[in-house]
Protein backbone atom coordinates (compact mmCIF):
# COMPACT_ATOMS: atom_id res chain seq x y z
CA UNK A 1 0.00 0.00 0.00
CA UNK A 2 1.21 3.36 -0.57
CA UNK A 3 2.53 5.28 1.82
CA UNK A 4 1.77 9.20 2.44
CA UNK A 5 4.57 11.74 0.78
CA UNK A 6 5.82 14.70 2.44
CA UNK A 7 4.89 17.93 0.17
CA UNK A 8 8.85 17.71 -1.01
CA UNK A 9 8.19 14.20 -2.45
CA UNK A 10 4.70 14.46 -3.35
CA UNK A 11 5.45 17.63 -5.47
CA UNK A 12 8.42 15.85 -7.08
CA UNK A 13 6.39 12.98 -7.90
CA UNK A 14 3.56 15.05 -9.62
CA UNK A 15 6.53 16.66 -11.55
CA UNK A 16 7.90 13.34 -12.61
CA UNK A 17 4.32 12.02 -13.33
CA UNK A 18 4.79 14.47 -16.66
CA UNK A 19 7.87 13.43 -17.68
CA UNK A 20 8.59 12.44 -21.15
CA UNK A 21 4.92 13.53 -22.23
CA UNK A 22 5.09 17.02 -21.78
CA UNK A 23 2.96 18.54 -24.90
CA UNK A 24 6.07 20.98 -25.62
CA UNK A 25 7.73 18.26 -27.16
CA UNK A 26 4.85 16.81 -29.39
CA UNK A 27 5.25 17.41 -33.46
CA UNK A 28 2.88 20.27 -33.72
CA UNK A 29 4.79 22.02 -31.17
CA UNK A 30 8.68 21.13 -32.34
CA UNK A 31 7.34 22.22 -35.64
CA UNK A 32 5.53 25.58 -34.04
CA UNK A 33 9.13 26.57 -32.18
CA UNK A 34 11.44 25.74 -35.44
CA UNK A 35 9.53 27.88 -38.22
CA UNK A 36 8.01 25.23 -39.80
CA UNK A 37 4.57 26.06 -39.34
CA UNK A 38 2.56 28.32 -41.91
CA UNK A 39 -0.75 30.65 -40.71
CA UNK A 40 -3.39 28.55 -41.80
CA UNK A 41 -1.88 25.64 -39.41
CA UNK A 42 -2.31 28.68 -36.55
CA UNK A 43 -5.57 29.09 -38.13
CA UNK A 44 -6.45 25.26 -37.36
CA UNK A 45 -4.90 24.90 -34.21
CA UNK A 46 -6.74 27.99 -33.07
CA UNK A 47 -10.20 26.42 -33.76
CA UNK A 48 -9.46 23.32 -31.91
CA UNK A 49 -8.13 25.36 -28.89
CA UNK A 50 -10.82 26.98 -28.55
CA UNK A 51 -12.91 24.31 -27.40
CA UNK A 52 -10.12 23.26 -25.16
CA UNK A 53 -9.73 26.74 -23.32
CA UNK A 54 -13.13 27.98 -24.05
CA UNK A 55 -14.86 26.20 -21.26
CA UNK A 56 -11.53 26.30 -18.76
CA UNK A 57 -13.76 28.76 -16.08
CA UNK A 58 -16.92 26.00 -16.87
CA UNK A 59 -14.62 23.35 -15.86
CA UNK A 60 -13.66 25.40 -12.53
CA UNK A 61 -16.88 26.11 -12.14
CA UNK A 62 -17.67 22.49 -11.01
CA UNK A 63 -14.35 22.52 -9.16
CA UNK A 64 -15.51 25.21 -7.47
CA UNK A 65 -18.51 23.79 -6.18
CA UNK A 66 -17.11 20.14 -5.32
CA UNK A 67 -14.94 22.27 -2.81
CA UNK A 68 -16.29 22.33 0.45
CA UNK A 69 -16.74 25.18 2.49
CA UNK A 70 -13.81 24.94 4.74
CA UNK A 71 -11.37 25.21 2.08
CA UNK A 72 -11.67 28.80 1.35
CA UNK A 73 -7.83 29.13 0.00
CA UNK A 74 -8.79 26.43 -2.56
CA UNK A 75 -12.39 28.35 -3.40
CA UNK A 76 -10.86 31.50 -3.55
CA UNK A 77 -7.85 30.44 -6.66
CA UNK A 78 -10.23 28.59 -8.37
CA UNK A 79 -12.91 32.05 -8.54
CA UNK A 80 -10.00 33.91 -9.07
CA UNK A 81 -8.75 32.04 -11.96
CA UNK A 82 -12.49 31.99 -13.49
CA UNK A 83 -12.22 36.09 -13.18
CA UNK A 84 -9.05 35.81 -15.02
CA UNK A 85 -10.66 33.80 -17.51
CA UNK A 86 -13.58 35.27 -18.03
CA UNK A 87 -13.69 39.14 -17.15
CA UNK A 88 -10.62 40.29 -14.89
CA UNK A 89 -9.47 42.03 -18.38
CA UNK A 90 -10.20 40.90 -21.88
CA UNK A 91 -11.97 37.68 -21.89
CA UNK A 92 -9.16 35.11 -23.04
CA UNK A 93 -10.77 33.83 -25.51
CA UNK A 94 -11.05 37.03 -27.34
CA UNK A 95 -7.60 36.75 -27.49
CA UNK A 96 -7.61 34.02 -28.76
CA UNK A 97 -10.20 34.42 -31.08
CA UNK A 98 -7.96 38.16 -32.32
CA UNK A 99 -4.61 35.61 -32.80
CA UNK A 100 -7.13 33.31 -35.24
CA UNK A 101 -8.71 36.05 -37.60
CA UNK A 102 -4.95 37.41 -37.93
CA UNK A 103 -4.37 33.28 -38.67
CA UNK A 104 -6.81 34.04 -41.82
CA UNK A 105 -9.98 32.25 -39.92
CA UNK A 106 -12.64 33.76 -38.56
CA UNK A 107 -14.84 33.61 -35.67
CA UNK A 108 -17.88 32.04 -36.59
CA UNK A 109 -15.39 28.76 -37.74
CA UNK A 110 -13.73 29.22 -34.44
CA UNK A 111 -16.50 28.59 -32.30
CA UNK A 112 -17.96 26.09 -34.55
CA UNK A 113 -17.73 22.29 -32.27
CA UNK A 114 -17.45 20.77 -36.22
CA UNK A 115 -14.34 22.16 -37.29
CA UNK A 116 -12.32 19.64 -33.97
CA UNK A 117 -10.57 16.74 -34.14
CA UNK A 118 -11.88 13.69 -32.59
CA UNK A 119 -8.71 13.90 -29.74
CA UNK A 120 -9.53 17.78 -29.02
CA UNK A 121 -13.36 16.45 -28.05
CA UNK A 122 -11.96 13.88 -26.27
CA UNK A 123 -9.96 16.28 -24.07
CA UNK A 124 -12.53 18.50 -23.72
CA UNK A 125 -15.08 15.60 -22.40
CA UNK A 126 -12.23 14.27 -20.34
CA UNK A 127 -11.72 18.30 -18.29
CA UNK A 128 -15.84 18.07 -18.25
CA UNK A 129 -15.32 14.90 -16.56
CA UNK A 130 -12.56 15.19 -14.08
CA UNK A 131 -14.33 18.39 -12.84
CA UNK A 132 -17.77 17.15 -12.09
CA UNK A 133 -16.69 13.86 -10.85
CA UNK A 134 -13.19 13.53 -9.22
CA UNK A 135 -12.35 15.29 -5.65
CA UNK A 136 -11.23 19.04 -5.78
CA UNK A 137 -7.48 18.46 -5.16
CA UNK A 138 -7.74 15.41 -7.85
CA UNK A 139 -9.26 17.65 -10.63
CA UNK A 140 -7.23 20.64 -9.48
CA UNK A 141 -4.39 18.06 -9.88
CA UNK A 142 -5.51 16.97 -13.81
CA UNK A 143 -6.69 20.66 -15.03
CA UNK A 144 -4.04 22.72 -13.22
CA UNK A 145 -1.06 20.57 -12.17
CA UNK A 146 -1.58 18.44 -15.79
CA UNK A 147 -2.75 20.90 -17.98
CA UNK A 148 -2.35 24.30 -17.17
CA UNK A 149 1.16 24.55 -15.41
CA UNK A 150 2.36 23.35 -18.55
CA UNK A 151 1.44 26.60 -20.67
CA UNK A 152 4.56 28.43 -19.38
CA UNK A 153 7.01 26.01 -21.09
CA UNK A 154 5.35 25.81 -23.92
CA UNK A 155 4.62 29.59 -24.85
CA UNK A 156 8.13 30.26 -24.22
CA UNK A 157 9.34 28.48 -26.99
CA UNK A 158 6.31 29.34 -29.21
CA UNK A 159 6.06 32.85 -28.75
CA UNK A 160 9.58 34.35 -30.29
CA UNK A 161 9.36 33.03 -33.66
CA UNK A 162 5.24 34.00 -33.92
CA UNK A 163 6.34 37.63 -33.17
CA UNK A 164 10.13 37.44 -34.94
CA UNK A 165 9.51 39.47 -38.28
CA UNK A 166 12.10 36.80 -40.18
CA UNK A 167 9.59 33.56 -38.95
CA UNK A 168 6.32 34.30 -38.32
CA UNK A 169 5.77 37.94 -38.18
CA UNK A 170 2.78 38.41 -35.70
CA UNK A 171 2.62 42.19 -34.09
CA UNK A 172 2.34 42.04 -30.38
CA UNK A 173 -1.28 42.65 -30.57
CA UNK A 174 -2.17 39.50 -32.35
CA UNK A 175 -0.49 37.54 -29.88
CA UNK A 176 -1.20 38.76 -26.84
CA UNK A 177 -2.82 34.84 -25.57
CA UNK A 178 0.63 34.01 -25.64
CA UNK A 179 2.23 36.57 -23.48
CA UNK A 180 -0.48 36.55 -20.99
CA UNK A 181 -0.45 33.22 -20.63
CA UNK A 182 3.29 32.92 -20.29
CA UNK A 183 3.39 34.46 -16.88
CA UNK A 184 -0.39 34.09 -15.30
CA UNK A 185 -0.08 30.26 -15.67
CA UNK A 186 3.11 30.19 -14.09
CA UNK A 187 1.07 31.21 -10.97
CA UNK A 188 -1.92 29.32 -11.27
CA UNK A 189 0.41 26.30 -11.77
CA UNK A 190 2.24 27.12 -8.42
CA UNK A 191 -1.20 28.45 -6.72
CA UNK A 192 -2.41 24.98 -8.14
CA UNK A 193 0.30 22.79 -6.84
CA UNK A 194 -0.01 24.19 -3.46
CA UNK A 195 -3.80 23.33 -3.37
CA UNK A 196 -3.08 19.86 -4.42
CA UNK A 197 -0.06 19.25 -1.91
CA UNK A 198 -2.38 21.05 0.91
CA UNK A 199 -6.28 18.96 0.16
CA UNK A 200 -4.52 15.22 -1.47
CA UNK A 201 -4.50 14.70 2.22
CA UNK A 202 -4.58 10.62 2.19
CA UNK A 203 -2.32 8.39 0.33
CA UNK A 204 -4.84 7.16 -1.76
CA UNK A 205 -5.27 11.19 -2.73
CA UNK A 206 -1.69 11.22 -3.16
CA UNK A 207 -1.62 8.48 -5.19
CA UNK A 208 -4.87 9.47 -7.28
CA UNK A 209 -3.40 12.98 -8.23
CA UNK A 210 -0.42 11.92 -9.75
CA UNK A 211 -2.50 9.09 -12.15
CA UNK A 212 -4.87 11.91 -13.47
CA UNK A 213 -1.80 14.49 -13.79
CA UNK A 214 -0.34 12.15 -15.84
CA UNK A 215 -3.50 11.68 -17.61
CA UNK A 216 -3.94 14.44 -18.40
CA UNK A 217 -0.54 15.58 -19.48
CA UNK A 218 -1.13 12.29 -21.88
CA UNK A 219 -4.15 13.80 -22.94
CA UNK A 220 -2.46 17.08 -23.71
CA UNK A 221 0.12 15.54 -25.75
CA UNK A 222 -2.51 13.67 -27.53
CA UNK A 223 -4.00 16.93 -28.72
CA UNK A 224 -1.07 18.29 -29.36
CA UNK A 225 0.19 15.21 -31.47
CA UNK A 226 -2.98 14.88 -33.27
CA UNK A 227 -3.06 18.61 -35.03
CA UNK A 228 -0.03 17.70 -36.58
CA UNK A 229 -1.36 14.41 -38.08
CA UNK A 230 -4.23 15.94 -38.89
CA UNK A 231 -3.15 19.28 -40.40
CA UNK A 232 0.23 19.34 -41.19
CA UNK A 233 1.51 16.15 -41.78
CA UNK A 234 -0.68 16.41 -45.53
CA UNK A 235 1.77 18.88 -46.05
CA UNK A 236 5.28 18.37 -44.61
CA UNK A 237 4.70 14.88 -44.06
CA UNK A 238 5.64 12.46 -41.13
CA UNK A 239 7.36 14.96 -38.19
CA UNK A 240 11.30 13.98 -38.37
CA UNK A 241 12.82 15.08 -34.40
CA UNK A 242 15.89 15.35 -36.73
CA UNK A 243 14.40 18.50 -38.40
CA UNK A 244 14.95 19.70 -34.72
CA UNK A 245 18.44 21.87 -34.57
CA UNK A 246 20.19 20.51 -31.20
CA UNK B 1 23.98 28.70 -8.24
CA UNK B 2 22.28 32.15 -8.46
CA UNK B 3 20.61 33.82 -5.56
CA UNK B 4 17.67 36.21 -5.16
CA UNK B 5 17.72 38.40 -1.98
CA UNK B 6 14.14 39.87 -0.82
CA UNK B 7 15.65 42.62 1.37
CA UNK B 8 12.25 43.43 2.11
CA UNK B 9 11.66 40.40 4.10
CA UNK B 10 15.01 39.14 4.93
CA UNK B 11 14.49 36.14 2.82
CA UNK B 12 17.07 34.74 0.34
CA UNK B 13 16.34 31.71 -2.11
CA UNK B 14 18.89 29.97 -4.72
CA UNK B 15 17.83 28.66 -7.44
CA UNK B 16 19.22 26.11 -10.41
CA UNK B 17 22.05 27.82 -13.23
CA UNK B 18 20.85 27.81 -16.19
CA UNK B 19 17.26 28.19 -15.17
CA UNK B 20 14.74 31.58 -15.83
CA UNK B 21 12.73 31.66 -12.45
CA UNK B 22 9.46 33.80 -12.36
CA UNK B 23 9.89 36.33 -9.29
CA UNK B 24 6.51 36.34 -7.98
CA UNK B 25 6.39 32.14 -8.31
CA UNK B 26 9.40 31.34 -6.40
CA UNK B 27 7.91 34.07 -3.49
CA UNK B 28 4.72 32.21 -3.74
CA UNK B 29 6.44 29.05 -3.47
CA UNK B 30 9.17 29.32 -0.55
CA UNK B 31 6.65 32.21 0.95
CA UNK B 32 9.17 35.20 0.03
CA UNK B 33 6.86 37.51 1.34
CA UNK B 34 5.86 39.79 -2.52
CA UNK B 35 2.48 41.11 -1.92
CA UNK B 36 0.14 40.39 -5.17
CA UNK B 37 -3.32 40.10 -6.39
CA UNK B 38 -4.09 39.27 -10.07
CA UNK B 39 -0.77 37.56 -11.12
CA UNK B 40 -1.58 39.08 -15.08
CA UNK B 41 0.66 42.17 -14.78
CA UNK B 42 -2.95 44.32 -14.23
CA UNK B 43 -3.09 45.68 -10.60
CA UNK B 44 0.26 46.71 -10.05
CA UNK B 45 0.55 45.01 -6.54
CA UNK B 46 3.60 43.44 -6.70
CA UNK B 47 5.93 46.08 -8.13
CA UNK B 48 9.33 45.88 -7.17
CA UNK B 49 12.23 47.70 -6.64
CA UNK B 50 15.21 46.02 -8.39
CA UNK B 51 18.62 46.97 -6.18
CA UNK B 52 21.12 44.80 -7.67
CA UNK B 53 21.43 42.59 -10.91
CA UNK B 54 18.59 44.17 -13.40
CA UNK B 55 21.11 43.22 -15.98
CA UNK B 56 19.44 39.09 -15.16
CA UNK B 57 15.70 40.08 -15.97
CA UNK B 58 14.09 39.41 -18.74
CA UNK B 59 13.08 42.23 -20.95
CA UNK B 60 10.01 44.46 -19.70
CA UNK B 61 6.86 42.89 -20.69
CA UNK B 62 4.25 44.76 -22.58
CA UNK B 63 2.04 44.95 -19.30
CA UNK B 64 4.32 46.57 -17.37
CA UNK B 65 4.99 49.12 -19.43
CA UNK B 66 1.04 49.91 -19.44
CA UNK B 67 0.73 49.35 -15.59
CA UNK B 68 4.13 51.27 -15.14
CA UNK B 69 5.00 53.45 -17.03
CA UNK B 70 7.68 56.29 -15.70
CA UNK B 71 8.59 54.13 -13.19
CA UNK B 72 10.21 51.52 -15.01
CA UNK B 73 12.74 54.57 -15.08
CA UNK B 74 12.93 54.10 -11.12
CA UNK B 75 13.94 50.09 -11.94
CA UNK B 76 10.61 49.45 -10.70
CA UNK B 77 9.17 46.05 -12.12
CA UNK B 78 6.32 43.62 -11.77
CA UNK B 79 7.40 40.49 -9.83
CA UNK B 80 4.66 38.36 -11.67
CA UNK B 81 6.21 39.80 -15.53
CA UNK B 82 9.53 39.09 -14.66
CA UNK B 83 11.89 36.43 -14.87
CA UNK B 84 15.34 36.38 -13.05
CA UNK B 85 18.07 34.43 -14.73
CA UNK B 86 21.03 35.30 -12.35
CA UNK B 87 21.73 36.74 -9.04
CA UNK B 88 19.25 39.31 -8.02
CA UNK B 89 18.40 41.67 -5.06
CA UNK B 90 15.07 43.35 -4.10
CA UNK B 91 12.92 45.51 -2.16
CA UNK B 92 9.41 47.15 -2.08
CA UNK B 93 6.53 48.54 0.31
CA UNK B 94 5.54 45.72 2.31
CA UNK B 95 1.89 47.47 2.80
CA UNK B 96 1.88 48.50 -0.81
CA UNK B 97 -1.29 48.18 -2.49
CA UNK B 98 -2.68 48.09 -6.26
CA UNK B 99 -1.04 51.29 -8.53
CA UNK B 100 -4.55 52.87 -8.84
CA UNK B 101 -8.46 51.85 -9.37
CA UNK B 102 -7.99 52.81 -12.98
CA UNK B 103 -5.80 50.14 -13.72
CA UNK B 104 -7.77 47.75 -16.97
CA UNK B 105 -9.07 45.83 -14.85
CA UNK B 106 -10.50 48.46 -12.18
CA UNK B 107 -11.95 49.34 -15.43
CA UNK B 108 -13.42 46.43 -16.31
CA UNK B 109 -15.06 45.46 -12.66
CA UNK B 110 -16.18 48.93 -12.93
CA UNK B 111 -17.96 48.32 -16.36
CA UNK B 112 -19.59 45.09 -15.41
CA UNK B 113 -20.69 46.36 -11.61
CA UNK B 114 -21.87 49.70 -13.48
CA UNK B 115 -23.96 47.85 -16.23
CA UNK B 116 -25.62 45.67 -13.25
CA UNK B 117 -26.97 48.41 -11.46
CA UNK B 118 -28.78 49.42 -14.98
CA UNK B 119 -30.62 46.16 -14.24
CA UNK B 120 -32.10 47.47 -10.93
CA UNK B 121 -29.73 45.02 -8.74
CA UNK B 122 -28.27 48.33 -7.30
CA UNK B 123 -27.82 51.50 -7.37
CA UNK B 124 -24.57 53.31 -9.25
CA UNK B 125 -23.19 54.47 -6.14
CA UNK B 126 -22.94 50.46 -4.58
CA UNK B 127 -21.56 49.54 -8.19
CA UNK B 128 -18.91 51.92 -8.04
CA UNK B 129 -17.79 51.08 -4.16
CA UNK B 130 -17.83 47.26 -5.04
CA UNK B 131 -15.58 48.19 -7.60
CA UNK B 132 -13.42 49.88 -5.20
CA UNK B 133 -13.56 47.23 -2.86
CA UNK B 134 -12.58 44.57 -5.60
S1 LIG C 1 0.14 40.77 -9.13
FE1 LIG C 1 -1.09 42.25 -10.15
S2 LIG C 1 0.38 43.12 -11.51
FE2 LIG C 1 1.51 41.46 -10.69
Amino acid sequence: MAEMMNEEEFRVALEDAMKGREAKDASFSMAWATGKLERKHFARWAENHYHYVGPFADYLAYIYANTPDHATDAKDFLLQNMWEEEIGDVRHTDLLIRFAEACGTTEEAIVDPGNITAVTRGLQSWCYAIAMREHFAVATAALVVGLESQVPSIYRKQLPPLIDPDVYGFTEDETEFFDLHITSDEIHGERGYQIVLKYADTPELQQRCIEVTRDGADMRFAYTKALYDTYVAPDLGAWDPALVPA
Amino acid sequence: MPVIRFLTSGKEIEFPEGEEVNILRISLRHDLGLPWSCASGLCGTDRITIVEGAENLSGVRRRERDRLGELLDDNVRLACQTYASGDLAIAWDPDQKGIDEDSRAGKRLKTVWMEGSKHGDQSADDGSDKAERA
